[in-house]
């Protein structure tokens, strides 16, 4: 059971309500200050027309040129996006109104809407790609983590739009997901740290039918055998686990001060927290798939004590059905 | 590999030749400010990028500036890595560390952009870790616009493990069972073409491949184990091939796909063991005088995927795929050993043991997914997802034993022939979002997941009949997000599930996750971030009384007072929990007896970035990291360093760093090591 919150926690609690009462202050529906600017019908009550990128260049000349060099230049003579010769105006809108007033108001700014806004701008494109077809399923969509959070739209060189190098995607994901960082810091763990993997190695930020977001390879086996393809079989003898609950039923694989990542320090206490039933006709519910202990070996000896010792082959075997061999 | 280094070292040098560039480069003004030890390009050692701060999110799209009109940059890192004596159990190091000293070339990394090359408009290449280092890592990536997009990596990651504390800690043989010491190779190669607007063929390739050494486990029985050199060896070929069909309002990606894998792991060993049983049994010593073991696993699949998505409507989008895969095994496995072995239950001593075993697994696996999101109101999206997975095996093993006493052939067993096990897992989702404001975003849900599954499992015989389970679960989801003030940022999440089947004893049951983010920028230079997170999960069903609960609060401080040009300070602390009870039978006499698991964790993480006075561009940093733990596993493991940067001429500065890796275990004393690191080297920009 949750144990009572404490003083500390209530004094948060009572802390966060106050900001969002005052939050909710704002009538629903009433745009924040920049976007009700945004969204203020033009005084002459026309709509604002495309006036295309040229007219753009003539005061930003600086973005002009440098997003020449930029993926999303594409935009600006590719029929295929719809918006030829309008790219700055194929996410800022009609830019008819801000070139006449010269109001930053006057101009639609995607870091300024809400998230689900603004990912909406992104994904009148980029919806068309794959990449985005587990973003039914992305916890960073749900979350109002926009594509602006992680990508930086013009942005040039190597890491244009997003981050590239391994190093430089951890500290990108490390940035919100602090906690997870931690636990790379522990002895044992996928080498993060070193810059050898990324977070992307692992799990697919737009999102994937798999939950955590992990990467799927092979259509729809989980990531992990992208790089442990000796653990995938399929095997004759198939542990439950790996199939049923994944790698995590055993491992942390951010990081453990347990060997191999394990769960547990002792691999003995491991295994025995699962196959330790007590003998029954019909298995009942609330998780008793584990069976009883598969033996009677003494465990107060120490060649017993580590089971994967001799049941070696842990993750399924092809000829012994204990994991001998 | 060769020529990949040497190609990697060539190009770069060619490059050089390239007309060059007259403006320098302007840092782009969206970056973020550089937060302390953040790497400007490759990270100059495993250090640098452990002590990287992370770097605050990329919140504008809307505050643009130019890049530099460079053609050509990059930098090469290269020098020299010494090792002190490495104090405490080395194979421990090794399982941890593994760095080892010698020449590096610790990073090159370089992108030429030049729209008049015929081959490329960019070509971009990185290379960490080249040298001797465990973690080798390449990539080449090329493009040309409306073309192709081409990329390719290489790495090579060496994996050494003999931790004494995962192996009989009485074998007379000494610690190293269950040891191994193996390289793992990976490579993969990707062309995407654009012949044309709309559709978009592409190509991949991917190789995995483990080879090595390691010591495995022989076991007779459960009357002894005998520790054997084995031979490890594994490799999967992965190619596939699909077209990209993308439209304004939809998308279609349709992708075939094949693997093939093998497995030739074997054992083969001549010396006379007596194993980790050294008790006399009626007065003899069992033993094992020879062994020669070979798998020949051989592997194939096919796979199909088809991604789907539309813009029906300005309200209404759908997501979906199907992927399906069928991976096949054949297998031969023989082995042959000889000794003083016993059958206990005859009461039988014997010399020779002989296992053949043939078969085939086939293993079907269907994912299916599909969802939409829609919006019927300006401020109300709802979402909803369906997901079914559908994974069978069909096994058909025929291992045949057979051991021969003097004169006698006493055994011979086969396995069970032709059975089935299944995972069927099914799960619906439904989301709605409400823009309460514009700053307070509200969102709840509900989850149920079901599923069946069938499976293989001891009841204490080897041939006892298959378990099924079931899982059905409820979840409910709410949450909020607010954005105030344009500095403050605070996410709530909430999940509460409750059961009524799951499969093991151990499986989320009756469980409450909670989650609260927040952020704040205190000031231009200064931001501050809090976490906290907990997980509560409870199957109080008798025989398990499964208690588990995990805490984890975060604090981060990202201090950059003027740009970060003379001091910039990134410090995260991290304090955890995990407490964890559950009965269990403790053998050999199945009573019963609590687990008991409690991990407490603080862990720390700085970088003090200090700008050398009188010394342009000459840079200090210190920091590094710690992780301490009480517990079931009290650990402690300290990663130190401090490095100096300055400059030698324009284009190159000296390097000099210095860490400590120092880990110990309160249990296992001889699990601990430590020693220092020392690098020098050069850094050459251009």
């Amino acid at each position: 059971m949750l144990r009572p919150p404490s003083k500390a926690g209530l004094a948060l609690l009572a802390a966060l309500v106050a900001i969002a009462a005052r939050g909710a202050q704002d009538k629903p529906g009433a745009p924040a200050p920049q976007a009700a600017a945004q969204e203020a019908k033009p005084a002459d009550n026309k709509p604002a027309s495309y006036v295309g990128s040229e007219t753009c260049q003539t005061c930003h000349e600086d973005i002009f040129k440098a997003f020449q060099k930029n993926p999303h230049s594409l935009v600006e003579t590719d029929k295929k996006y719809g918006h030829t010769t309008q790219a700055c105006e194929a996410c800022h809108g009609p830019g008819s109104k801000h070139a006449d007033s010269m109001n930053a108001a006057d101009i639609r700014q995607p870091a300024k809407l809400t998230a689900a806004a603004a990912d909406r701008i992104c994904l009148s494109c980029h919806l068309s790609q794959p990449t985005h077809v587990g973003r039914i399923n992305s916890s960073h969509a749900k979350n109002q983590v926009s594509c602006v959070s992680c990508h930086a739209i013009h942005k040039n060189g190597p890491d244009g739009l997003v981050a590239r190098k391994p190093a430089d995607i951890n500290r990108q994901c490390a940035t919100c997901h602090s906690d997870i960082w931690a636990s790379f810091l522990r002895p044992y763990r996928h080498k993060l740290p070193e810059g050898a993997m990324s977070c992307v190695d692992c799990h697919n930020p737009h999102g994937s039918a798999l939950p955590h977001g992990m990467q799927t390879v092979d259509a729809n086996e989980p990531g992990c055998f992208k790089c442990h393809g000796d653990k995938r079989g399929p095997f004759s003898y198939e542990h439950a686990p790996v199939r049923m609950e994944g790698c995590t039923a055993c491992h942390q694989p951010h990081g453990s001060a347990n060997p191999r990542m394990l769960t547990r320090a002792q691999v003995g206490f491991l295994c025995l927290e699962c196959h330790a039933n007590l003998a029954q006709p019909a298995l009942s519910a609330n998780g008793t798939m584990g069976t009883v202990p598969p033996s009677f070996h003494d465990m107060r000896l120490p060649r017993f004590q580590n089971c994967t010792i001799c049941h070696q082959k842990v993750h399924g075997s092809y000829v012994d059905r204990n994991f001998l061999k | 590999m060769r020529f990949l280094l040497a190609l990697l070292l060539i190009v770069p040098a060619l490059a050089q030749t390239t007309p060059p560039t007259a403006s320098p480069t302007t840092a782009p003004q969206d970056q973020p400010p550089a937060s302390a030890g953040q790497a400007t390009s490759a990270p100059a050692s495993a250090a640098e990028a452990q002590t990287a701060a992370p770097a605050p999110a990329q919140t504008s799209a809307g505050n643009p500036a130019p890049a530099a009109a460079e053609d050509f940059h990059g930098s090469i890192d290269f020098g020299y890595r010494w090792l002190s004596d490495v104090h405490g159990s080395m194979d421990e190091y090794r399982s941890v560390v593994d760095l080892a000293q010698g020449p590096r070339l610790f990073g090159l990394e370089f992108t030429l952009a030049d729209p008049s090359i015929h081959l490329f408009d960019q070509l971009d290449v990185r290379a960490y870790g080249w040298g001797g280092d465990p973690y080798k890592t390449a990539h080449i990536g090329a493009r040309k616009k409306r073309v192709y997009d081409f990329s390719f990596d290489y790495n090579d990651f060496a994996y050494f493990n003999a931790v004494p504390s995962f192996a009989n800690p009485g074998a007379p043989g000494g610690f190293d069972e269950q040891s191994f010491d193996v390289h793992r190779r990976t490579l993969s190669a990707g062309l995407d073409l654009f012949p044309g607007g709309h559709f978009i063929p592409y190509l991949d390739f991917d190789h995995n491949a483990g080879s090595g050494s390691g010591v495995e486990t022989w076991v007779q029985d459960s009357n002894n184990e005998y520790a054997v050199p084995t031979l490890l060896s594994d490799s999967t070929e992965n190619y596939r091939g699909g077209v990209r069909i993308e439209y304004s309002r939809f998308h279609l990606t349709l992708e075939q796909g094949g693997t093939t894998y093998k497995d030739n792991d074997q054992a083969t060993d001549a010396t006379l063991l007596g194993g980790d049983n050294t008790m006399p049994i009626f007065g003899q010593t069992l033993s094992l005088s020879g062994l020669q073991q070979a798998y020949g696993i051989r592997g194939h699949s096919i796979y199909s995927k088809v991604l789907f998505t539309s813009h029906l409507a300005p309200w209404f989008d759908v997501y979906g795929q199907f992927l399906y895969s069928e991976p096949k095994t054949d297998i031969h496995f023989s082995e042959v050993a000889n000794g003083n072995f016993l059958d206990i239950s005859q009461l039988l001593f014997y010399s020779s043991l002989t296992t053949m075993g043939t078969g085939t697994d086939n293993q079907p696996h269907t994912t299916g997914n599909i969802g939409f999101e829609l919006r019927p109101l300006r401020r109300l999206r709802v979402i909803e997802s369906l997901m079914t997975d559908r994974y069978h095996d069909a096994a058909a093993p025929d291992i045949a034993v057979t051991g021969t006493a003097p004169g006698l052939l006493f055994a011979s067993l086969n396995g069970p022939n032709g059975f089935t096990e299944y995972v069927n897992y099914n799960q619906q989702q439904i989301d709605v979002l409400y823009d309460l404001t514009n700053r307070i975003t509200l969102h709840g849900g509900w989850r149920y997941v079901w599923g069946d599954a069938q499976t293989l499992t001891g009841e204490l015989s080897e041939t006892g009949p298959p378990a099924t389970g079931q899982l059905r679960r409820n979840t409910g989801i709410g949450g909020l997000t607010y954005h105030a003030l344009d500095k403050l940022t605070i996410n709530l999440d909430f999940e509460g599930a409750s059961s009524d089947d799951i499969y093991f004893r151990t499986s989320l049951n009756d469980y409450k996750k909670g989650r609260a983010r927040a952020r704040y920028q205190v000031a231009k230079a200064l931001s501050l971030q809090a976490s906290f997170q907990v997980l509560n999960n409870q199957n109080p069903a008798p025989g398990i009384n499964y208690s588990f609960q995990s805490r984890d609060n975060a604090l981060s401080i990202f201090w950059t007072p003027d740009s970060a040009k003379r001091i910039s300070l990134m410090g995260e602390y991290d304090r955890s929990t995990l407490y964890s009870n559950i009965n269990y039978l403790t053998l050999p006499f199945l009573s019963p007896a609590v687990s008991q698991y409690r991990d407490n964790a603080h862990t720390a993480t700085t970088a003090i970035n200090l700008a050398l006075p009188r010394i342009k561009d000459g840079k200090l940093t210190l920091g590094g990291s710690m992780f301490v733990s009480s517990g079931s596993a009290p650990s402690r493991y300290y990663e130190p360093l401090a490095r100096v940067s300055l400059p030698v001429c324009k284009h190159v500065s000296w390097n000099a760093e210095w860490q400590y890796y120092g880990f110990g275990q309160s249990f296992y004393l001889y699990d601990g090591f430590r020693t220092n690191s020392f690098i020098t080297g050069v850094r050459v920009t251009q």
